[in-house]
């Protein structure tokens, strides 16, 4: 009985030391939060109400006059379209080839390791490096897909340096870099659904097609969902193949908000638009999350 | 034939035929590989042949080995990876055991503040960064480039997912012994996280390794440059030696290959650990 009293006193003190000791973990957790997140979010809000002239370091105050000249802006809406246009190509292509992937992977096949691992190379290879190899491979007249699709006397498209190609070429680049990550979470799910379900649908009667779609999909619904996110927040980010493949070219049909960003910033130094366009890229983040948020209701099933 | 044979064949040629699907998905690696290994002059030739068993080329490895910066930005990029994984994850560590195990008051609502900040583009946050550097004068070196590295608000998701299920008698055993909350972190806890700081370590690491855009906006001087950089600035700089290139891009994927081929079972275990919790 004693015994008892003494341990829950003590344990009731280690408690209390513990959350003391909480806050002493968490403060350098904090200091960071605050110095590279926090505070930079919250400054550039600041900035794009602030004009920040570089060479004499100076700060005018401007309003909102940017986010006003925004909306008339001809390369900002292009952008905007831009952006769109490359998550309309890439966020349903990066899902659906994932999927298929995943679902590949989890049939019954010889090679099974060698496959997968085919399949994920591009995920865990250095970006730029892709980029670089994908400039050459798609050279308009002299690249090795034109070449052969010339041998068989096609007219292939100029990809790069078309501005109908060029985008969709981005996309479909940043989908080809990006789906072993979606393969592997997909894989992960699929390995989760109860074989004995798929037995009894299949006694019942059921189609594969209406066993995916009755039985596997409202299962992996939750992962689906969770990449859908992760997928239009990447995409709405796509930065790498613009700066490396086409500078934003030809004539402004790969800017994307992203670029727009950079090129502003870092080629212009008007931060104040930048950060501006940045503020509206994450507007439009937070949007297009909010509406899934909202929508999962309708297709996800949470057991 | 039998029927268990009938399936044999049907599965081994559904097997080769996905095969042949995975290899065609990384063809413009093995076409980088096969290129790097050629002259300027046979880089378009036709038909294509894959390697010139008779006469390979490897003065574009060599003179990339001696006579290009190749091997500083290799130097640059372990430096910056290395020192930013490190210091990542010892600050998740400690994060992630005071938001995941010691729960202090209010650690809750911090703490979802914290995941509202990964819809926030990464492009958004570099902005004031960049002026905070030139302001602090640390722009053009590595400490722009590791410093907002150590900072990783998934990476303290992570391992705070981990803290919550830690078992709490392993602790106590600690405070029996006389250890205070500071000692047995570091004696008990750090030593038995293992697992998911490899695990974090590694996705951290690659994550690191291909970043462009930091070092793109922060970085002037070409001594200074990571592969990813390196590698755009090569680009610009040997518009038409195609084969130099692909050596070039084969060298900067090697390290991670490397990597990830020894890795391969944990890296993607972890992955769809980490996925699930979607």
């Amino acid at each position: 009985m004693y015994n008892r009293i003494i341990r829950k006193t003590r344990y009731r003190s280690l408690e209390a030391s513990e959350r003391m000791a909480g806050i002493v973990f968490a403060i350098p957790s904090l200091i960071g939060f605050l110095l590279f997140i926090a505070g930079p979010i919250l400054f550039v809000f600041a900035m794009s109400v602030i004009r920040i002239n570089l060479m004499d370091n100076s700060f005018t105050y401007v309003g909102f006059r940017y986010f006003q000249n925004l909306i008339e802006d001809g390369d900002f809406r292009k952008a905007f379209w831009n952006t769109f246009t490359y998550l309309v190509i890439y966020v349903p292509l990066t899902l659906l080839l994932g999927l298929g992937m995943a679902l590949i992977l989890n049939a019954k096949l010889y090679f099974r390791g060698i496959i997968r691992t085919f399949f994920i190379i591009p995920y865990v290879t250095t970006y730029i490096a892709t980029l670089v190899v994908w400039n050459v491979f798609l050279h308009p007249t002299q690249g090795p897909v034109n070449q052969l699709l010339m041998s068989w006397g096609l007219n292939p498209p100029q990809y790069m340096i078309d501005i109908h190609w060029a985008l969709p070429v981005l996309a479909v680049i940043g989908s080809w870099k990006d789906v072993g990550f979606h393969c592997l979470l997909f894989l992960a799910a699929l390995q989760g659904v109860p074989r004995d379900l798929h037995e009894a649908a299949s006694i019942d009667g059921a189609s594969p097609l209406r066993r995916f779609w009755h039985v596997t999909f409202p299962l992996i619904s939750p992962t689906s969902f969770f990449l859908l996110l992760i997928t239009i927040i990447g995409g709405l980010q796509a930065f790498y193949q613009m700066a490396l493949l086409t500078k934003g070219g030809p004539s402004f049909s790969t800017t994307t908000l992203t670029y727009l960003i950079y090129r502003t910033a870092f080629e212009y130094n008007n931060f104040t638009y930048a950060s501006a366009v940045g503020v509206v890229l994450f507007a439009i983040t937070v949007v297009l999350v909010a509406v899934n948020w909202i929508g999962q209701k309708k297709w996800v099933f949470y057991q | 034939m039998t029927a268990t044979e009938t399936f044999r064949w049907t599965k081994l040629g559904k097997s080769l035929f996905f095969l042949a699907v995975g290899l065609i998905f990384v063809t413009p690696l093995i076409w980088m590989l096969s290129t790097s290994l050629k002259y300027e002059s046979q880089v378009f030739e036709t038909p294509f042949v894959f390697v010139h068993w008779d006469n390979i080329n490897w003065s574009n490895y060599e003179y990339l080995l001696t006579e290009s910066p190749f091997l500083t930005w290799l130097g640059n990029s372990l430096l910056v990876t290395v020192v930013s994984v490190i210091f990542r994850l010892l600050f998740a560590a400690v994060s992630g055991y005071a938001f995941g195990y010691l729960r202090f008051p209010g650690s809750g609502v911090v703490f979802a503040i914290y995941l509202m900040t990964l819809f926030v583009p990464y492009q958004l946050y570099l902005l004031p960064q960049f002026v905070a550097y030139r302001l602090l004068g640390i722009l053009d070196t590595h400490w722009a480039l590791i410093l907002p590295n150590i900072v990783d608000v998934l990476s303290v998701f992570f391992l705070r997912q981990f803290y919550m299920t830690f078992p709490r008698d392993f602790v106590h055993a600690a405070y029996l012994e006389g250890c205070g909350v500071f000692k047995s972190f570091f004696r008990i806890v750090l030593p038995l996280s293992y697992t998911p700081l490899l695990t974090l370590g590694i996705l951290s690491f690659f994550m690191i390794w291909d970043q462009y855009y930091q070092p793109l906006i922060f970085l002037k001087s070409s001594e200074l440059f990571t592969l990813p950089l390196g590698l755009h600035s090569f680009q610009t700089q040997y518009g038409h030696e195609y084969a130099k290139q692909m050596a070039l891009a084969c060298l900067a994927i090697i390290p991670v290959l490397t990597v990830f081929l020894i890795l391969q079972k944990r890296f993607v275990e972890s992955l769809i650990s980490t996925g699930i919790k979607g």
